[in-house]
């Protein structure tokens, strides 16, 4: 009903689309999430996709095997390359963690409610890239049963950790975000699995799902709580989220080496960051949600805003591009004049145009809403950008080590088939976790979506 | 539920009266329904609903948590937790020096400050939900209820306990009859529950002891000694199949595993050719000390070697040769004194230029063997003056050696008139 | 917050008073005579006015922040289609609207440039430029014509930006036009682009180059967290003063004030985290290319001011704007808006004095002189500028659910 009031105007078209497409009310939401864990037997091609990532995974156990057993050589770290492709996609997979922190905690905070049809799997996504990210620096230290020496536990020797390294900083960052990544996930969880709990059939079901529940009844008293827990583990997620990509910059950024010293790094690191990790998003929600048949939850609005999101981030990353190569010009330091040159000129030009292309050229294609809105484009766009994100962390690590600032110490890296294979592997590791996510727990945050939804809205004012 | 055919002798379960529970099926109704139950006056009693509906806090009479107070001081022992952690490990009980920061660098340290308060904020929100929602609680008498299980899928509930003061069976039900619910029912619960198992409990602290087990071990360990080797797990390359410097070696007929050098080996740059065998050793090729200089003799030579003999022969010597540098004073003084140990061993630096001494009669090739290899007490100068410097030394000393010892008729008419006062 | 009020007496809320011109005309006064005492001790000091443009320059850039941050609020609410935040936009919309006046306020830098002055920028002389290799080096992009060139474009697309925005929400004032609302938020995205490339580049010119041998990738960043704090402190107490007065008191409310203060909040902590960044990378590597800056500013008293930026610009509002009370109340949010714009011109100064007092701070009464100089001309073009429109964007499509605005936590 219009009314055209002196202050009152028709908001033809501007109004935010519905959240939850399709005529739902609660049931039909609990029903169309449960399902999927109630199911017998998931789809074929979740057999078939895990069939192919469990072998990954098992294969990356045996290259961990034999890379303990015989040692760093196998990969093709050398020098003056001495970070090679470990440390690459260490970088690569803490980066795409960060878009499940920002949907499940920024979003929250921004009030954006749009949030709740992805976060569920946002946020497991970022637990799993976490852990396959901790995995590289892990095993790179060499001497892996002396990994212990890094933390500030009494020692053999007398001796602490160095804690002015950013490599430490690193360790603490790293695994506090996994522990705050890892609390958040279960305790959004934990009314869900009530809900399946609540359904279960069978005795097992109601066990293992029971205990997982920790006894939720839904009681008000405990959701204020708990309301007020998620708020301020979001509000703690939120610094965090930001702090551990920029911790992963110092890595390179305290150094003198030119390329790797320049004070943007930090934001640049975590734009790139929330970039690739929505692009991953993407690639995974797109195909699950079309497999297990919750388009109405995952809306094509949903991936909108995500591509949206992908544009600004990438255009943010884009920012950093420029103004590098600006200030190495402005410096005046030959030394990082020529690093830029190198990047795009030099041997591993290849690395930088394929990342240039991946990173600022393709997510151009989400200003038209067209765009924004195919499945194909935004599918490719998400490849691309994954692609060129891993690109990037190889042109940052690899150029500037292999030519930094004495000509006699320049070297060429070639990556041996362990680096390559480990790379596949760790995206075994992580898919084999995905699915069995997606087999074992609600992917949708049930409890928050109903939330949302305008039944959960009181119509009446009440005291 | 009892079968009647059921030969199994299991005695039907004993309930008791626990509450009421009603069920709504949207949230208006239940908001409502909970502004009745708060005006009159109940404690003992929740709502329970698929999701935190908003507003129900303030029909309820919820009050604030006090979780986010909580969470503070969790965030600032993690503070005070890094700080005194970073200063304590890397400035006092092992300082390192690390590219010339501070021992106690704050710059360095803000990283891990941060993760810290992070970490104990987040562990101290998850544990305080918990404990403070009394969870887990995995029994409960509602989860008896049929229908209370739809309480996570679409449906509200408010629920009173019997034991609250103002609960009354009829007066309470019909207050919640009143509100626009869809049923009410009673909640029982076991009369008799069954005990905690004795054996869980006996376990759990079994199990606490047991953890403690190891930092036992590690305590013996650390404040007692032994003489037997140490445990090696992880050999690393501590055991290397080579034969070290001064082992016994079953190869060779000395036994020794270090072998001395082949006959006429000769380290790089050491091969004198014969011609430099005087300038090289101040020994001539038949084995007579040289007494002529080797090298050519002039003002700047002796310069060099004034300023050498300042630095190498002065501290004993003294800049004059007297034998009375720095290094000698000093052993003198500590001779004299009778509180300091023993310096028996100490010997006094020789005079160059005492006419009666023995340094005035030596050659000059003899002066350099003393300088290249040392003498009794001096140590050998070998390594640290090159050949060159050397003779310029020895030019020196010369110098010094004819000042004090100068003969009148030697010197210039012009010195001479210069003595005499004219 | 009723919701009986009738449109119309919303309008009547949200107008300034007859009283708000002679105010306007009396701060603009008080600006022009403290600025004409600025530049009467600027002639005393006998440096060439060297300390008289820095103090002028220091608070232009603060006066400078307020439009780039209400141009960059107002993008972004468009860019997000926020709708809670309806209800304050204009008062962001008439900041950014300022761009005009700070062209103006520019010349006094500019012109005595273009007539050779060397006193503000090193990089001007050519005699010492020919004498350093680095300068030399640099001279394709700092040389005078380029940087009035540039000058000129960042006003030309600011003024472009702020108007559009303004001119359009003006608009939809009367027409009640939603396709008004459509077009801003089309428009945004590249606006925001031209807004992160020209801030970047003017905090460059205007600002790094006064020390034209440092540099620093995330100045730009920098700059623009300091910038929004000032904003979002600058729109509170704008509120906050107009609440006082009577206007807009059904139209803001304590959600939308513990929003700002959200915001202030935020940005304060991101402030600390950009310059942490910035410090922390160039302590660690230590190359005396790049220390030297900070080294200044940990020289003599300058190391008294660099403390008090970290307790008073960080730690001291980071602490206070966390609780909730602090939010949800004016007085104790109208101390922390008030101390953090003070702050943000101390980060002005203690951007820009080092370059001249490179030994200890020499605060004089021309830094005052300019700074009521200056805030005078623009509080009193922001009066007038406010007094022109209505306060708040009322025939907004989302007007009526900003006003019903409710913190969910």
């Amino acid at each position: 009903m219009t009314n055209t009031s002196a202050t009152d105007s028709p908001k033809a078209g501007l109004e935010p689309p519905a959240l939850v497409q399709g005529d739902h009310d609660f049931a039909s939401v609990t029903e169309s999430v449960c399902r999927v864990v109630e199911e017998k037997r998931p789809p074929t091609i979740w057999f078939a996709i895990f069939g192919v990532a469990l072998a990954a995974l098992l294969m990356l156990f045996g290259l961990i095997g034999y890379l303990i057993w015989t040692g760093v050589g196998v990969w093709g770290n050398q020098i003056p390359v001495a970070w090679g492709w470990p440390i690459v996609n260490f970088v690569f997979w803490v980066g795409i963690g960060h878009a499940g922190t920002l949907i499940s905690a920024i979003l929250f905070l921004f009030r954006q409610k749009w949030r709740t049809g992805i976060n569920r799997f946002a946020e497991a996504m970022t637990i799993f890239a976490v852990m396959c990210a901790g995995l590289f620096p892990g095993i790179h230290i060499g001497r892996v049963w002396v990994a212990y020496w890094l933390f500030p536990i009494p020692n053999q020797m007398d001796l602490w950790p160095q804690f002015r390294s950013p490599l430490l900083w690193d360790v603490f960052a790293v695994s506090t975000y996994f522990t705050v990544s890892l609390l958040f996930w279960y305790l959004g969880l934990v009314p869900d699995i009530a809900t399946i709990r609540d359904r279960a059939t069978t005795k097992v079901r109601q066990v293992i799902y029971g205990v997982l529940a920790l006894g939720w009844r839904g009681s008000a008293r405990q959701w204020h709580r708990y309301e007020r827990g998620y708020l301020l583990l979001a509000a703690l997620s939120t610094p965090l989220v930001l702090s551990v990509h920029s911790v992963v910059s110092f890595d390179f950024a305290v150094s003198q080496l030119p390329g790797w010293h320049t004070t943007i790094f930090p934001p640049y690191f975590v734009a790139g960051a929330i970039f690739s990790g929505f692009a991953m998003v993407l690639t995974l929600a797109v195909p699950a949600r079309a497999i297990y048949g919750i388009k109405h939850l995952i809306t094509i609005n949903h991936l909108e805003a995500m591509n949206k999101v992908i544009l600004a981030t990438g255009m943010m990353v884009g920012y950093a591009y420029s103004v590098e190569f600006f200030i190495a010009w402005y410096g005046g330091n030959p030394y990082e004049k020529f690093a830029f040159i190198n990047r795009a000129l030099g041997p591993y030009a290849w690395g930088y145009w394929t990342m240039a292309l991946c990173n600022v050229v393709s997510p151009q294609i989400f200003w038209w809403r067209k765009a924004r809105r195919s499945i194909p484009i935004m599918m490719v766009v998400a490849v691309l950008v994954n692609i060129g994100m891993w690109f990037e962390r190889f042109v940052i690590v690899i150029t500037s080590l292999s030519r930094d600032f004495l000509p006699s110490s320049w070297g060429y890296f070639k990556p041996t088939s362990i680096d390559v294979l480990m790379l596949v592997g760790s995206f075994g590791l992580f898919f084999t976790l995905f699915l069995l996510f997606l087999k074992f727990l609600p992917m949708v945050a049930i409890a928050e979506v109903k939330n949302v939804m305008p039944q959960a809205h009181l119509k009446k004012h009440h005291h | 539920m009892s079968n009647e055919n059921d030969q199994t002798t299991e005695t039907p379960e004993e309930l008791k009266f626990h509450g009421i529970v009603a069920e709504f099926d949207n949230v208006d109704d239940v908001v409502d329904a909970c502004e009745n139950v708060r005006d009159a006056g109940y404690t003992k009693w929740d709502a329970h609903t698929p999701f935190p509906v908003h507003g129900i806090d303030e029909a309820m009479g919820i009050k604030s948590t006090l979780l986010p107070w909580l969470v503070l001081c969790g965030g600032l022992t993690g503070l005070g937790i890094a700080v005194l952690m970073q200063w304590w490990m890397n400035a006092v009980d092992y300082p390192y020096i690390i590219s010339g920061k501070p021992l106690f660098s704050l710059p360095a340290c803000v990283p891990i400050m941060f993760e810290l308060t992070v970490l104990l904020a987040a562990l101290t929100t998850f544990i305080g939900v918990l404990a403070l929602n009394m969870l887990p609680q995995w029994s409960h008498p509602l989860f008896r209820n049929e229908r209370f299980k739809r309480a996570t899928d679409d449906r509200f509930f408010i629920a009173i306990d019997a034991a609250d003061p103002l609960f009354s069976a009829d007066k309470t039900k019909a207050l919640l009859a009143g509100t626009s619910s869809l049923g009410v029912e009673d909640v029982m619960t076991e009369a008799n529950p069954a005990p905690f198992p004795k054996g869980l409990i006996y376990g759990g602290i079994g199990a606490v002891f047991l953890t403690f087990v190891p930092l036992a071990i590690i305590a013996k360990a650390r404040f007692s000694t032994s003489d037997k080797p140490p445990l090696h797990v992880v050999w690393d390359m501590d055991w290397q199949k080579k034969y070290k410097a001064q082992k016994v070696s079953p190869f060779f007929a000395d036994g020794r595993t270090s072998r001395p050098q082949v006959a006429g080996t000769l380290a790089r740059g050491d091969y004198i050719a014969e011609e430099d065998m005087a300038f090289h050793t101040g020994v001539n090729l038949d084995g007579s000390e040289v007494t002529e200089f080797p090298i050519p003799v002039s003002a700047a030579m002796m310069e060099r070697g004034r300023e050498r003999l300042g630095i190498y022969c002065a501290p004993c010597h003294g800049i004059d040769g007297v034998g009375n540098g720095m290094v000698a004073l000093r052993a003198e003084r500590l001779k004299a004194n009778p509180t300091t140990p023993d310096s028996s061993t100490w010997t006094a630096p020789l005079s160059f230029v005492d006419p009666a001494g023995a340094v005035m009669t030596q050659t000059i090739g003899k002066l350099f063997k003393t300088i290249t290899n040392g003498e009794r007490t001096m140590p050998a100068y070998g390594s640290q003056i090159p050949p060159e410097d050397r003779w310029a030394i020895i030019l020196y000393v010369r110098a010094l050696q004819k000042s004090k010892n100068a003969n009148f008729a030697e010197l210039t008419p012009e010195d001479q008139a210069a003595l005499r006062g004219k | 917050m009723q919701d009986v009020l009738t449109p119309d007496q919303i309008r009547e809320e949200c107008q300034l008073g007859d009283d708000s011109r002679a105010w306007a005309g009396r701060v603009r006064a008080l600006g022009l005579v403290m600025l004409a005492i600025g530049v009467g001790l600027g002639f005393s000091a006998e440096d060439e006015f060297a300390k008289f443009f820095r103090s002028y320059l220091t608070s232009y850039m603060f006066l400078l922040s307020l439009c780039l941050g209400g141009l960059f609020f107002t993008m972004v609410h468009h860019l997000v289609s926020a709708t809670w935040f309806v209800a304050v936009r204009r008062i962001s919309e008439v900041m950014a609207a300022g761009f005009p006046l700070m062209a103006v306020l520019f010349l006094p830098i500019l012109v005595p440039m273009l007539m050779g002055s060397h006193s503000l920028y090193p990089w001007t002389d050519h005699d010492e430029v020919l004498k350093n290799h680095v300068l030399h080096g640099k001279a394709p992009y700092l040389n005078v014509s380029f940087f009035a060139v540039r000058a000129v474009i960042y006003f030309a697309l600011w003024i472009g930006l702020a108007r559009f925005f303004l001119k359009n929400s003006t608009n939809q004032d009367t027409t009640g036009d939603p396709t008004l609302t459509a077009m801003m938020r089309k428009r945004a995205a590249p606006g925001i682009i031209v807004f992160a490339l020209t801030t970047t580049f003017a905090a460059f010119d205007w600002l790094m180059s006064l020390e034209p041998e440092w540099f620093s990738t995330i100045f730009g960043i920098y700059y623009f967290a300091g910038t929004m704090i000032a904003t979002f402190a600058t729109m509170t107490l704008t509120l906050l003063l107009l609440q006082e007065k009577g206007r807009m008191k059904n139209v803001v409310s304590g959600a939308h004030y513990h929003d700002l203060g959200k915001y202030l909040f935020a940005f304060t902590f991101f402030w600390g985290y950009i310059a942490f960044s910035q410090y922390m990378l160039i302590w660690y590597a230590d190359l005396p290319e790049e220390t030297f800056w900070f080294d200044i500013r940990q020289s003599g008293n300058w190391v008294t001011v660099s403390k008090f930026l970290v307790l008073f610009h960080f730690i001291i509002p980071f602490g206070g704007l966390l609780s909730r009370h602090v939010k949800q109340n004016k007085a104790p949010l109208a101390f922390f808006a008030i101390l953090m714009l003070f702050m943000h011109w101390v980060d002005m100064y203690w951007l820009v004095m080092p370059s001249l007092h490179t030994e200890s701070i020499a605060f004089g009464f021309v830094d005052v002189a300019c700074l009521l100089g200056l805030g005078g001309l623009f509080v009193g073009g922001f009066i007038a500028r406010l007094r022109g429109n209505l306060l708040a964007p009322v025939r907004d499509p989302f007007f009526k659910d900003s006003l019903h605005f409710r913190q969910p936590f």
